[in-house]
């Protein structure tokens, strides 16, 4: 094992999961280097978001491992969850507080001491605009593109070494997709490194440096974009690899007729 | 339309019943089943009071009324519900015409059809124009509590979205729960009932509910007053009718907006004052201040405030009909009970939100001592208050210390005992901000509130029995010693369930999160390996054995001693009572309380055998899934 201050960011080893019948998650194995914006792509249903919950310690692997900067997190939550800032998809809040009051909230369990909580605070959600007007919202009120910002405040609150994001610009309108993408981008600058999950491969593309492509539960092709794509766009390889057909162009002979 | 939806809920309760599920449905069809024989057994008796037979019906079926109304505030939605289908281009009538008949197939349809049919028995022993009456009138009966279920539903969904309205909806159901609840009076009054019948007043009242006028059409019938036969059941058909026009016009989307609640101001929410910090340092004040947030803004935690004093008010005042006011002093002690009864659902109501409790370890067991302590700031002064104006009220000392003993005893022991049942049987449902327009769409928390309702009136037991010792001795010491004892439980409880729960909410978290991200509880396919070849006593898990051995306990109680052992004595003529129940009341319930025995005995081995082969047909599917594909 190497040292915890050469190891990946995060590692995923032989994570398996499986619902009643159904194998979700086959054995995946997952490097992503420290430094580098690593995308995880997938159809739907594909295990993306169970082999995320699983490296973030939201949801019990029947096998395997995953390890954030070496550190076992299901062994060792407490320092693991240090180093990780997450963001799942479609998850609750604390939904009766307003972004500040959630903020101060984690802050405070974080350990962080009141004036470092609401600077941060302060500065998240200035950049996240979820100040001014947005103020006295509670979450429960906010729209989706509002709820993914504070989702995004809340992993970059406690200044963590690994961002794991599912589906983080999903039903985001354009303005704030391109706030959260320099967020994103500055943090991978300063030396972070981030996992995000998408089904969206122009703004993998866009953003990610190295990229996975999951089907049926197994990870089928990782490495640097280029490397993958190998000369032709994304989604075309994408489809190769997923060994789909698209469909479409047959039936519904009824529609618009 | 009508064959569409009926198919469309079948197949929808198809795919939403787990194992857990059918078992607790299966003991609640059972227990509905035991009423609707017990609503039978009363139109074969015979009373010496002419009338009280046909007034002990109306009570009966303004009963079965209420239950309908009740039912879905702790039930939930129902399956299908107009929402659904607002977006579909179906005219309102017809989906209302088409949810009504799917709303009709129900097992909790057939149990109250069969209730009601005790109107075609009292109709047979009058004449047999009267028995053809009763059909349409048991028919009209039945469309009137549905469809009264059905726009109370909907009303209380559009109140319940703010939080003046969720006081209305607790109000109003905490009334209906201590209405039906006080069928009890019936059975203790019932000798007193027998001799002198129901004071005229209440007769009238009873009466002239809808749910009566069936009743009084088959009697009229019977008597050959056709005015009165007629036009009752004229009147019930315009109430139907109107109900559902009501409800197609309620079905659409809702057109009341929510009344959005505001949160604190940038420099509130960051307050520097010394006592604001010194109260909510720490973890533990962190989520403190949190809880407390969440139950002054959210109007599913207003009602979750108002109906436990309002159910205990209500409750106290009802027996003054009888002059009866030694109930005041304990008005504190029902508040605190019922409040715990209803509030055990703390994680279960705030959904996936947990992931930033699992996100952030170690924290577990502030985040229970946080929640059970701002559950005792809402409800400790509040019921203690109550406490002492009741006894202020009643005027009498004697009763001070029992009154005492009891509010400490249920704030403790609810207090620890709803932080445990919020983890081991948590009632997974929709995340609250999925369901911030439909405050009424939750799991089904029946089974969870009878249980936390029974679980704290036994943390109650331990002082009252101390008070109950002091007060058969005639030692005032002893009696004034129950509320130390109170206290000591109910410390205990509050710090061992409360550890407890911690524990299981660290251990247990990613299943839990799991319960309510998906519905159900976490796959078992881990475990099929080891399962393979033992049977399914063994393979069962905890819950599963309690419930079944329980079930087994109700059938052996129910049918044996309880049921067929007086059935026997009273054959044989004997006078022996022993300790069947069934014996020790009035002459003319006897035959009924061996039937409703026998019932729940049947049930409790009914109950148990589908425990048992649900887990079978479990293990079955595993060990078939483990073999070698050929």
């Amino acid at each position: 094992m190497r040292s915890p201050t050469t190891a990946p960011a995060l590692r995923l080893v032989g994570l398996v999961k499986t619902f009643g019948e159904k194998i979700a998650v086959d054995h995946v194995e997952l490097t992503v280097p420290r430094g580098s914006f690593y995308g995880l792509v997938g159809p739907n249903g594909a295990g993306k978001t169970t082999a995320l919950s699983m490296a973030v310690g939201l949801l019990r692997p029947d096998e395997g491992r995953a390890l954030v900067h070496g550190i076992d997190v299901w062994e060792e939550p407490l320092r693991a969850r240090r180093l990780m800032g997450v963001l799942p998809d479609g998850l609750a809040m604390p939904e009766r507080l307003t972004g500040r009051e959630l903020l101060t909230y984690l802050g405070q369990l974080h350990g962080l001491s009141a004036g470092e909580a609401d600077r941060r605070a302060d500065e998240l959600l200035a950049v996240m605009e979820l100040d001014g007007a947005a103020e006295r919202t509670l979450v429960v009120d906010y729209s989706t593109g509002m709820r993914k910002k504070i989702g995004l405040a809340t992993a970059l609150l406690h200044a963590p070494k690994v961002l794991v994001l599912d589906e983080p610009l999903e039903a985001v309108d354009p303005v704030s997709a391109a706030t959260i993408k320099t967020i994103l981008r500055r943090f991978v600058g300063h030396g972070g490194s981030v996992l995000l999950s998408s089904h969206v491969m122009a703004l993998v593309e866009e953003l990610c440096d190295t990229v996975a492509v999951m089907a049926r539960g197994r990870v089928v092709a990782q490495g640097p974009l280029g490397a993958v794509r190998g000369g032709r766009s994304l989604e075309e390889t994408f489809v190769d690899l997923v060994g789909v057909t698209i469909g479409g162009g047959e039936g519904l002979s009824w529609l618009a007729s | 339309m009508v064959g569409i939806l009926i198919r469309m809920k079948l197949a929808v309760l198809r795919h939403s019943t787990t194992d857990a599920k059918t078992a607790l449905n299966g003991l609640g069809y059972s227990a509905g089943f035991c009423l609707a024989v017990a609503t039978l057994v009363l139109a074969f008796l015979d009373f010496s009071h002419p009338r009280l037979l046909m007034d002990l019906l109306a009570v009966t079926f303004a009963l079965w009324a209420l239950g309908w109304m009740a039912g879905p505030i702790f039930a939930g939605e129902p399956p299908l519900n107009g929402e659904h289908f607002h977006r579909q281009p179906i005219p309102r009538r017809t989906l209302a015409m088409g949810l009504l008949a799917a709303a009709l197939v129900a097992v909790t349809t057939a149990i109250t059809l069969l209730a009601f049919c005790a109107l075609i028995v009292f109709a047979a022993r009058l004449s047999w124009v009267a028995v053809v009456v009763s059909v349409p009138a048991v028919v009209l009966l039945l469309l009137l509590v549905v469809l009264l279920s059905r726009v109370v539903t909907l009303l209380f969904r559009m109140l319940a979205k703010s939080r003046l309205g969720g006081v209305v909806t607790a109000t109003v159901t905490a009334a209906m729960v201590s209405l039906a609840s006080f069928s009890w009076i019936l059975i203790i009054g019932v000798s007193l009932l027998l001799e002198y019948g129901f004071p005229p007043a209440f007769s009238t009242v009873v009466r002239s509910l809808p749910s009566s006028w069936s009743l009084i059409a088959v009697e009229a019938a019977g008597r050959g007053d056709w005015l009165w036969t007629v036009g009752p059941l004229l009147a019930l058909a315009v109430v139907v009718a109107a109900l559902f026009l009501a409800w197609s016009a309620l079905l659409g989307p809702q057109r009341i907006a929510r009344p959005v609640v505001r949160g604190s101001s940038a420099r509130q929410a960051a307050r520097r004052g010394s006592l604001f910090r010194s109260m909510f340092r720490g973890d533990q004040g962190a989520i403190y201040l949190k809880e407390l947030r969440t139950w002054w803004r959210d109007p599913v935690r207003t009602q979750g405030i108002v109906m436990g004093p309002a159910f205990a008010v209500i409750t106290v005042l009802f027996p003054l009909i009888f002059g009866f006011t030694a109930a005041f002093p304990f008005v504190g002690a029902a508040s605190a009970l019922m409040a715990a009864a209803t509030c055990g659902n703390s994680y279960g109501q705030d959904g996936t939100a947990l992931w930033l409790t699992l996100m952030v370890p170690g924290k577990e067991k502030a985040d229970v001592r946080a929640r059970q302590l701002a559950w005792l700031t809402i409800f400790g002064p509040l019921t203690l208050a109550l406490t002492v104006a009741g006894c202020l009220l009643h005027g009498d000392a004697a009763l001070v210390p029992w009154a005492l003993a009891a509010t400490i005893a249920a704030l403790g022991g609810g207090s620890g005992l709803l932080a445990w049942v919020s983890v081991v049987a948590l009632v997974p449902g929709p995340d609250p901000h999925k369901s911030k327009n439909s405050p009424m769409d939750h799991g089904d928390v029946t089974g969870q509130s009878f249980l936390m309702f029974f679980l704290v009136a036994l943390a109650m037991c331990p002082a009252l029995g101390v008070a109950w010792v002091g007060h058969a001795l005639d030692l005032p010491t002893l009696l004034w010693a129950s509320v130390p004892v109170a206290l000591l439980t109910g410390v205990l409880g509050h710090v061992l369930l409360g550890s407890v729960a911690a524990r299981t909410l660290r251990d247990k978290g990613p299943e839990l999160l799991y319960l309510m991200r998906s519905g159900k509880p976490a796959s078992t396919a881990g475990k099929t390996g080891e399962e393979a070849g033992k049977s399914p006593f063994e393979a069962m898990s905890g819950k599963r054995q309690t419930l079944m051995w329980s079930g087994m306990a109700v059938g052996v109680l129910g049918l044996f001693p309880q049921g067929l052992a007086p059935l026997g004595i009273k054959l044989s003529g004997s006078q022996a009572k022993v300790w069947f129940l069934a014996l020790h009341v009035p002459e003319p319930w006897q035959w009924p309380v061996i039937a409703v025995m026998v019932a729940i005995g049947l049930a409790g081995f009914w109950a148990a055998h589908q425990v048992y082969r649900t887990e079978k047909s479990r293990l079955q599917a595993a060990s078939s899934r483990l073999r070698p594909c050929p």
